[in-house]
């Protein structure tokens, strides 16, 4: 009996451990890439997974901006068009007809941090909501990025390519990149700024009181993850070899799904990057596997939609039950 | 509930104000623009925006958000041209369909309130989940079916002059106004938005007021489908994909709180008229689809800002 008791107690204990999304999150991709392992053991090649990272880094970066905005309780939809304006310039500014100019990357970047910039001040200092401010720099960056380039073309350095597809001392240069972006996650994580982040977005007003900047806090947060989703668009441009003005049409609400499969809160202040990374290759793999089973690709995007429900319906069970049970 | 009233007003106002302004505007620039044929035009297509958006006015005031609207839309075209093939009659299909996207909206509603999965979640993988039905019917991107007769009768025969589907239209912002200004499910739906907690504790029911603007807005958004398959002549997945955007901006630029609890149908239906007459307005400066995207987002800020200048005023 007393067994019985205990087992229920760590049942209600996992239950109440999920919605951080600690364990579950591991535990959810480690069972998709040993499943699609078991399937096709030859994805178990240094460049296979290569290939594989390769093809996800553009979301990791996007939901890694997205992941920033989420953390200080904000949303930001503009993602996708930072990407496209800083993809369109690699292929048309940096390469094109009259040859390389790599030495404009660094303003590229900066235009990424500059659109960031834009909507932090929009919403830190203009008081309008995230979702509404960047619902317009999100129609404004697309159609300027159509403005520079109106169909697809142009020509990324190939230098850029290199470095995108290329590797070095044997290891595909996309692992390097995932590290960067992880390792720049724990740092920014353990800094006075990661700190101030999440103490804003989880609870503004108390951050304030404690003395901190809310809103020098969101505006950097904000240009921040531009920055980011302007990697993200230089890195699709030199790994496609092409500027592509539409390509962040289906890359929005992607980037929200990786970032709440991870685990992160979309109330604000809980989570993090490594769990979005993790969101990211959840559907990277769901997408592998469906693909292994040569199963045909509506049922990729059914299996997607369908995780990103469950997992939200098991995280926010115990907190319904709980509600059940006060009712 | 008194506080809505001065702050709703005006922004219904505002944004009629301004779509009268740009309609004069153009017609000034080119007198073709209020030509009868030029206006029936832009009527079927402000009632797409108008319909797309019919839905997530009521889910936005009740404090939530529908980012499946472009898939439900796609599904009402898709389905009924596939029924249409196999001979089912079109008044029938509609029905259907508007039911279909009625339970779809539901069953998001009841994701939100029951297993409180963020609306934007809950509605992204409902839109997943239309999206994967669509491929698996087989209609890639590229490929189209033709649009069922019913459909594009609304949208093209004309009675005293104007397209069948203004009338429509009309009558459903005239219900809507009605609904939410003078019954119960109105005021529930407004108090919701503003502070569920408090509706609540006021005896509001809540959960069932969220669920019914959910399906509201399943079932607006597979006739804005319909409607557009009928206008285009052709359907395709990506058919509602603009309308993610418009369905919100025309909420926004009508003068709605995009935090819910203040706003209005009639304010929506100005916003959708701005978008079109914007849409049709700039190709006169030989400015193209890049530049109405920039416009779209500037619009949305400059009536934000609107509003809070005229809320601040309003509050003294």
């Amino acid at each position: 009996m007393s067994a019985l008791a205990a087992s229920v107690r760590d049942a209600g204990f996992v239950l109440k451990r999920l919605p951080r999304g600690e364990w579950g999150t591991p535990l959810l991709l480690a069972t998709l890439i040993v499943v699609d392992v078991s399937i096709q053991p030859a994805l178990l090649d240094v460049t296979q997974i290569g290939l594989l990272i390769q093809t996800a880094l553009v979301a990791v970066l996007l939901a890694t901006a997205q992941t920033l905005a989420v953390l200080a309780r904000g949303v930001d939809l503009s993602v996708g068009s930072v990407l496209v304006v800083t993809d369109v310039l690699t292929a048309t500014k940096l390469g094109g007809l009259e040859g390389d100019r790599l030495a404009l990357l660094p303003l590229v970047l900066a235009v990424g941090a500059a659109i960031g910039l834009l909507n932090g001040a929009l919403i830190a200092y203009g008081g309008l909501e995230p979702f509404v401010a960047t619902l317009a720099t999100w129609a404004i960056f697309d159609g300027v990025a159509l403005l520079v380039l109106p169909t697809d073309g142009g020509a990324p350095p190939q230098q850029l390519t290199n470095l995108a597809i290329g590797e070095t001392a044997g290891i595909p240069n996309s692992y390097i990149g995932l590290a960067l972006v992880l390792l720049a996650w724990f740092a920014l994580r353990r800094s006075p700024l990661g700190v101030r982040v999440l103490a804003v977005g989880s609870d503004a007003e108390r951050a304030f009181l404690n003395g901190i900047d809310v809103r020098r806090t969101k505006l950097i947060v904000y240009t921040l993850g531009g920055f980011v989703a302007g990697i993200a668009g230089v890195y699709l441009a030199a790994s496609t070899s092409t500027g592509v003005p539409t390509a962040g049409d289906g890359l929005l609400l992607p980037s929200l799904a990786a970032v709440v499969i991870g685990g992160t809160s979309l109330a604000g202040g809980r989570g993090g990057v490594g769990l979005s990374v993790m969101g990211v290759f959840v559907l990277v793999f769901i997408g592998d596997l469906v693909a292994a089973l040569q199963l045909p690709s509506w049922v990729a995007t059914v299996a997607s939609a369908a995780m990103l429900l469950i997992v939200v319906s098991l995280r926010s069970l115990p907190q319904v039950l709980a509600r059940k049970e006060t009712a | 509930m008194t506080r809505h009233l001065p702050r709703r007003l005006p922004a219904t106002a505002v944004a009629f104000l301004v779509c009268g302004l740009l309609f004069a505007f153009a017609t000034i620039r080119s007198p073709d623009f209020a030509s009868a044929s030029h206006m029936r035009q832009l009527l079927v297509f402000a009632s797409f925006v108008g319909f797309a958006a019919l839905g997530q006015t009521l889910v936005i005031l009740s404090g939530g958000l529908d980012l499946s609207v472009p898939w439900v839309m796609a599904l009402g075209g898709i389905q009924l041209s596939i029924w249409n093939g196999d001979g089912m009659s079109s008044a029938l299909g509609v029905v259907l369909l508007v039911l279909i996207g009625g339970a779809l909206g539901t069953v998001s509603g009841l994701g939100v309130t029951a297993l409180r999965i963020p609306p934007i979640v809950m509605t992204i993988g409902m839109g997943g989940l239309v999206l994967g039905y669509l491929m698996r019917v087989g209609l890639g991107s590229s490929t189209a079916a033709s649009a069922p007769a019913a459909a594009e009768r609304l949208v093209n025969d004309t009675i005293l002059g104007l397209p069948l589907i203004a009338y429509v239209w009309l009558a459903f912002a005239l219900a809507a106004a009605w609904l939410l200004r003078r019954t119960a499910f109105g005021r529930a739906l407004y108090a919701t938005g503003a502070n569920e907690t408090v509706a609540r504790l006021a005896g509001s029911r809540v959960a069932a007021v969220r669920v019914a603007a959910y399906a509201a807005s399943g079932a607006a958004s597979a006739f804005a489908g319909i409607l557009l398959s009928g206008y285009v002549g052709q359907t395709y997945l990506n058919m509602g994909a603009p309308y993610l955007f418009s369905s919100i901006a025309a909420v926004a630029v009508g003068g709605a709180s995009v935090l819910g609890g203040s706003g209005s149908y009639w304010g929506t239906v100005a916003g959708a008229c701005t978008l079109t007459v914007l849409a049709a307005l700039l190709p006169t400066f030989n400015l193209d689809a890049a530049w109405l995207n920039i416009v779209y987002g500037l619009v949305i800020l400059l009536a934000v800002g609107i509003n809070r200048v005229a809320a601040r005023a309003a509050n003294g």
